[in-house]
């Protein structure tokens, strides 16, 4: 019998008994529709963690170099960070490694009052160089970025985030104005565009900026920094240029090894691929489950199949008589197993991808589909229909006719 | 066409105590010969007739159709020997309750590799003139219109060989008559007809009548001459 008429031959007798080849394959259907749905709904949060962590970290051309050895958990601060990098580190770097498009300098304090007249609030608060706008990729909503004037001349000037300018001037116009940071009065120059939510969701928008050199002189009173990003002129060159820098800074902080580094270079590249690998062993879990509920699905396959093998005697028994090899009848039901978990896991895929859309649309992300499972939920599904329908092919294969057959 | 040597048949039963259908059953049947094997119930007429059909082997004898010796091959030879040389009728029609009429006609042709030719089935129908019955399920069908669909799918592969196990057992005179006299006819188009019946009535539509009593030819008689083919 030709691959095709076993087919539709397989069909047609599937379609004939249209209640149980439901039954066989809800299993199939229900195993396959939660291996989807957790699959795509994993895809589209693990999405979203990337997403937020992009915009935390600005752009993934960079580097970070921040004071201290080891990685440091947190948010580094000008009181709690080791007093290791310096201002002239930042130009150093610039001017000395090669593929290093620029570097911007950044001190950074989270305990400093903020207020203008009545309110009052204790933002982040960043001393960044002139050119942290461009290496980040930030814009201003209204006004304008610092400039290299302003840092030159030491200017009190600040650029707001978002939510800065919402909880101080309540829908009053900030630009211009005087805010006191720290009691030192700076007029507002620009704010911010929006900057969404970092990772769990926390406003990226509660902070300032104000020219570095104003913040070392005028607010902190502090020679090093907190922060060094290092924008890269090819991001996939990341591993050597880290590397450069670290040699860079070695020499310049006179540290030879084995002696510990006094800062540490990350990239948020590896960052990222620290991100991917837990999603990767969520999935993992999760797909653990939702297999087991498709071999479920399989073994109901299997118990329905014998079922219908022993209904099915004459039928079988018929067909040996008019023709019919051992080997014919065992494909024929091999066929149909096969055919009803595929189409099962078919179901299960439409289902589960759906489910995993209004999921992903209720929790207002936009909806992924992770396709290495799905493609694998097509192969898991067919193999069900393979494994488990061999033992009940086998059965009506051994089937005697004429034992079916008496009347 | 039919050679029968020695044949014997002996089943196990359920307790492990032998059982002999069969002993020692001799004769020739030749091609374009339509023959009545006649028994009581329990004689090993279906015994006999599962052995020509290829659907069993004798414990012991040999079993020649078309010359050659068909009892010693496997299995699935076996069922390639029934899908083209042999067309089975059963006294419970045994037709595929879900299929239509001529979807049941079809289902020989399935296992020979040649293209599907529902035209044929159609044919065949119409030569046992169900013609206009074709989309019908089996189940929608009388007794006497499911048997002459079970000898149109007998016919489907157009074997040499047809075999009857009792198939008017379940109809009643007028429809056993008219399937009856459907086998004189295909009879007297050419083809070897071996029809098992306890009925003496049947018996007289055929040429030669072998009686079986307890698994043993107890006479082989010709009724009439063959009719020329
Ligand atoms: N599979 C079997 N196992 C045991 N005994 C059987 C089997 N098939 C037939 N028999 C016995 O063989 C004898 C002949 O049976 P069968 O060939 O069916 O006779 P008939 O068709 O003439 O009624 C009976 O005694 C029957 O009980
Ligand atoms: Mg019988």
């Amino acid at each position: 019998m030709s691959a095709q008429r076993v087919v539709a031959s397989a069909w047609r007798s599937l379609a004939r008994s249209k209640a149980r080849s439901f039954f066989m394959m809800l299993g199939v259907i229900v195993g396959i529709a939660a291996l989807t749905a957790l699959a795509s709904v994993g895809e589209a949060t693990r999405q979203e963690t990337l997403r937020q962590f992009k915009r935390m970290l600005g752009t993934f051309d960079t580097l970070t170099i921040r004071p201290g050895a080891g990685s440091t958990r947190g948010m580094p601060s000008l009181g709690s960070v080791e007093p290791s990098l310096k201002f002239p580190d930042g130009p150093a770097i610039a001017a000395g490694v090669p593929g290093v498009k620029r570097v911007a300098l950044v001190q950074q304090a989270f305990d400093l009052d903020v207020s203008y007249r009545d309110a009052t609030t204790v933002p982040l608060v960043l001393g960044v160089s002139p050119n942290w706008a461009d290496v980040r990729g930030e814009s201003v909503a209204s006004g304008a970025h610092l400039s290299e004037e302003d840092d030159r001349s030491l200017a009190r000037v600040t650029v707001i985030g978002a939510d800065v300018a919402r909880v101080l001037f309540q829908g009053e116009d900030p630009l211009g104005k005087v805010i006191r940071i720290a009691d030192v009065p700076f007029q507002v120059k620009g704010v911010m565009a929006s900057r969404g939510a970092g990772p769990g969701g926390a406003s990226l928008d509660n902070m300032l900026v104000v020219p570095v050199s104003t913040a070392s002189k005028r607010l902190f009173n502090r020679d090093y920094l907190t922060t060094l990003v290092v924008q890269l002129n090819d991001a996939n060159a990341s591993d050597r240029v880290a590397e450069d820098v670290r040699a860079l800074l070695r020499e310049r902080h006179r540290i030879i090894p084995p002696a510990q580094d006094d800062f540490t270079v990350g990239s948020p590249r590896a960052t990222l691929a620290q991100i991917s690998k837990v999603g990767t062993t969520l999935s993992k879990v999760v797909t653990g489950v939702a297999v087991i509920a498709t071999l479920i699905g399989g073994a109901v396959i299997m118990s329905l199949m014998l079922i219908g093998v022993s209904e099915r005697r004459r039928e079988i028994g018929v067909r040996r008589a008019v023709g019919a090899t051992r080997a014919d009848v065992m494909r024929q039901f091999l066929v149909e197993a096969t055919l009803i978990s595929a189409l099962g896991g078919a179901i299960g895929i439409l289902i589960g991808a759906g489910g995993a859309t209004v999921g992903a649309l209720l929790q207002k992300l936009p909806p992924a589909y992770m396709w290495s499972m799905i493609g694998g939920a097509v192969a898991l599904s067919v193999a069900v229909g393979i494994v488990f329908g061999l033992y009940p092919a086998w059965k009506a294969a051994n089937v005697d006719p004429i034992e079916a057959l008496r009347s | 066409m039919i050679e029968a040597n020695h044949l014997s048949r002996t089943y196990q039963r359920g307790d492990g105590t032998p059982v002999t259908a069969l002993r020692d059953v001799t004769f020739t049947i030749a091609a374009g010969e339509f023959v009545v094997i006649r028994g009581a119930s329990g004689s090993g007429k279906s015994s006999l007739l599962n052995i020509l059909g290829c659907l069993d082997t004798p414990s012991s004898g040999r079993y020649r159709l078309a010359g050659e010796d068909v009892s010693v091959l496997p299995d699935d030879e076996r069922s390639h020997v029934r899908s083209r040389r042999i067309g089975f009728v059963f006294q419970s029609f045994n037709l595929l309750p879900r299929a239509t009429a001529v979807e049941n006609v079809e289902l020989p042709a399935l296992y020979t590799g040649a293209a599907p030719d529902r035209a044929r089935a159609r044919k065949l129908l119409e030569r046992v003139g169900l013609a206009e019955r074709a989309e019908h399920f089996a189940t929608e069908l009388s007794g006497g219109e499911q048997q002459r669909v079970a000898i149109a799918r007998a016919l489907m592969n157009d074997p040499p060989v047809l075999l009857a196990d009792e198939p008017t057992g379940n109809l009643d005179s007028a429809a056993g008559e008219s399937v009856m006299q459907l086998f004189t006819s295909l009879h007297e188009g050419g083809r070897t007809i071996v029809l098992v019946t306890h009925d003496e009535q049947v018996a007289s539509f055929a040429d030669r009548e072998i009686l079986i009593r307890d698994g043993v030819v107890a006479s082989d008689t010709v009724r009439r001459e063959r009719s020329p083919a």
